[in-house]
């Protein structure tokens, strides 16, 4: 047989041709885009080219870039926090269970504040202890309507030493916590304050209190503030707790929250950024500044709101866990089925275990289905809508979530911190913008926040221990590191430290006696962390 | 072999070897991680840069340790006004032995700059202790700054210029 008896082709081999090219053009040109270019992720922050010894080089994102101004408001006509509640936009939405409309919500407001204003004097300050609900929010819009300064505390624990420290001129609480209020009270001599009660009033009364529903009321004949509130006049102060159970103290102006508001904005791309359509459902506390600027961003938006069962900070027994059923009470509320989650780490940990759980019951298609998916998210591209959502992870969704795993559209993580191992199931099981964020007390807005469509597996040498990075500064914040090694950084090693910020939604630290700091102070957030070559920042816990 | 038989060539069978593997490569994709995380984004998605971007350490400098970063040997070029030292590499042709103004490169500009003069009367002998600046008029104080306003913006500030025995 010679060579061209060989290479003999007939019209089998034309045909088998045809296959073998188009099969080589499906799998080169078929690889699908990432969802963003990597070129973008391989610099996330503006890094300062000078650094001090001992320090890093100050960290901004690179959209704003080091010499950029802070973007502090959302809009140009939003300066105090009461213009979050737009009067133009007058359609109903639900918060809580309450379905209302912006020009209500206003007038509820100022009655509030007419009332309140008629009970305590002038430069006063008032003490929320209330639960996440409406009249939370209307409390709050409406003390800041009057210039009067609010103190709102992140756990039930530092109720007694504020008030002994700051002793307010009036409480308000719900009727469920007020005798920890009175007993609190018991150890503290020699004031006088009012007390306002949520709910029904307790009997017998033998000290004077007030019912909400009645300030209320007592306010339908407005009064005008008497000074109106200024953009930059702090008008709430938030004690939170560190870590190692000391108690800190910080002050908020109105600037503070509208660059919150405005850096949970950034936080979403334009292909699924918030509008009037969204539902927030929320598990930070509205005791927290995170927690009160997400509530005010739903407002902004005109969308509808509701926090979860976690959220309460004050009540008795045990705090429920952090888990689906947690997530799933969401919908006991009338709101319309949630789009967009701000969850904790634990949430999503255990959502991303359930799905998986459900989805592996499918025993054929689902080891082929997470292949095709992971080879994917190595590319960097996820959907919602692939073959392999609709044949197996679609229902495991529908099953762990119901309703609501049709319509939510992205997640942000915070508070705490997400170990690396649980990124990829939970990018898997939910195949959304997973947006992993870190959050501190003294800030209204997040401080790092990872972009919304970074897919990028970067496991270090010891991913069981390091948590996931959560990337770039906010928009608005600087950050540094101090405590650096100067000779590692030198030699090119990750620099760090521990994390100061300033920004405009970082609020002005306040000494132990209410002293305020300097204006724009670096703030020293007591947690480590590492700066990447790419400008993502990895916190790894507290100092 | 019984599907060379059945497809008559090796031509064919080579064909049909390559479409079955491809096949098997899409509907099994592979699923391994590299072990090293590249450094450059065309070879993958999840790809680190190799270095951080350069950042220069802020140091206290004294007229002695600031002379010799004048440019020649291709080194830095730094200069100092009013105590700031700025970091001028990137102007070279300014500053550099060869530049208009090379007498500033590694000493200590400030009088030079107030009085708008490149003369190297305007600086102070390394060994000398610095320029007090006592002398000069408020509107050559005003051009100074002004300078040092313009040297912010362009250049980088990477130190402080002290006493020779201050430091």
């Amino acid at each position: 047989m010679t060579i061209s008896d060989y290479l003999v082709t007939d019209d089998l081999t034309v045909l088998l041709g045809f296959i073998g090219v188009s099969v080589f053009l499906l799998q080169n040109l078929y690889k699908p885009q990432p969802l963003v270019h990597p070129i973008l992720l391989g610099r996330q922050s503006d890094a300062g080219r000078v650094r001090h010894s001992g320090e890093s080089a100050v960290y901004r994102n690179y959209g704003t870039g080091l010499m950029g101004r802070f973007p502090v408001r959302p809009d140009k006509d939003v300066n105090v926090v009461t213009d979050f509640v737009k009067p133009e936009f007058d359609a109903p939405r639900t918060l809580w269970s309450t379905k209302i409309t912006n020009a209500q919500l206003k007038a509820r407001v100022s009655a509030f504040g007419s009332g309140i204003a008629k009970l305590v004097p002038e430069d006063s300050t008032v003490l929320i202890l209330l639960n996440d609900c409406i009249e939370f929010v209307i409390t709050d819009l409406a003390l800041s309507e009057q210039s009067i300064a609010s103190i709102t505390l992140s756990s039930p624990k530092l109720l007694a030493r504020v008030l002994e420290m700051h002793p307010p001129n009036a409480i308000i609480t719900d009727n469920a916590f007020l005798p920890h209020v009175l007993q609190a009270r018991h150890g503290v001599d020699d004031f006088h304050h009012t007390l306002i009660v949520l709910g029904l009033l307790p009997n017998p009364r033998d000290i004077v209190l007030h019912s909400w529903n009645d300030v209320e009321s007592h306010g339908k004949v407005p009064q005008a503030p008497r000074n109106a509130p200024q953009p930059g006049s702090a008008y709430t102060v938030s004690f939170f707790e560190t870590p190692s159970g000391g108690m800190r103290c910080v002050q908020f102006s109105h600037e503070n929250f509208t660059s919150g508001v405005t850096a949970i904005k950034a936080l979403f791309p334009a292909t699924i950024n918030l509008s009037t359509l969204d539902t927030i459902v929320s598990s930070h506390s509205l005791s927290t500044p995170y927690g009160r600027a997400i509530a005010y961003a739903a407002l902004f938006e005109g969308a509808s709101f509701a926090t979860l069962p976690s959220t309460g900070v004050f009540h008795d027994g045990d705090a429920p866990a952090l888990d689906v059923a947690d997530i799933l009470s969401a919908i006991k509320f009338p709101i319309p089925s949630p789009t967009v989650l701000f969850l904790k780490p634990e949430h999503v940990q255990s959502l991303a275990s359930s799905v998986m759980d459900r989805a592996k019951k499918s025993f054929f298609l689902f080891p082929l289905a997470w292949r095709h998916k992971f080879a994917s998210l190595t590319e960097g591209f996820l959907t919602k809508d692939s073959l392999w959502d609709r044949t197996v992870f679609g229902s495991a969704r529908e099953d762990v979530l119901g309703k609501m795993a049709d319509t939510v559209k992205a997640v942000v993580i915070s508070g705490g911190l997400l170990p690396f191992d649980a990124l990829v199931p939970a990018r898997l099981a939910l195949s959304i913008p997973l947006i992993n964020t870190y959050t501190h007390g003294s800030a209204t807005g997040p401080l790092f926040a990872t972009h919304a469509f970074d897919l990028q597996m970067l496991p270090s040498s010891s991913p069981a221990t390091e948590p996931a990075h959560v990337g770039a500064p906010s928009v608005n914040v600087e950050v540094k590191l101090i405590g650096v090694n100067d000779n590692v950084v030198e030699k090119g090693a990750d620099p760090t430290g521990e994390i100061l910020v300033r920004g405009s939604s970082v609020g002005n630290m306040l000494s132990a006696d209410g002293e305020a700091g300097e204006k724009n102070a670096w703030v020293h957030t007591e947690e480590m962390a590492c700066v990447m070559t790419n400008g993502a920042f990895k916190v790894l816990g507290s100092t | 072999m019984a599907y060379t038989l059945d497809f008559g060539t090796p031509v064919n069978t080579a064909l049909l070897i390559y479409i079955l593997y491809s096949v098997q490569k899409i509907v099994f994709p592979s699923t391994s991680t590299p072990k090293t995380i590249p450094n450059e984004f065309k070879h993958g998605y999840s790809w680190m840069p190799k270095e951080h971007p350069p950042t220069v350490l802020f140091k206290t400098y004294t007229p002695k340790t600031l002379e010799p970063f004048d440019g020649k040997n291709g080194g830095r070029i730094l200069l100092a006004i009013n105590g700031i030292v700025f970091d001028v590499t990137a102007g070279r042709n300014f500053y550099g032995p060869d530049g208009m103004y090379g007498n500033f490169a590694g000493r200590d500009a400030s009088r030079g700059m107030a009085k708008q003069s490149f003369d190297l009367d305007m600086l102070t002998a390394v060994d000398q202790p610095l320029d007090k600046l006592q002398d000069l008029r408020p509107d050559e104080i005003e051009n100074m700054k002004g300078w040092i306003e313009h040297f912010s913006n362009k250049y980088i500030i990477c130190g402080k210029l002290v006493e020779s025995d201050a430091a």
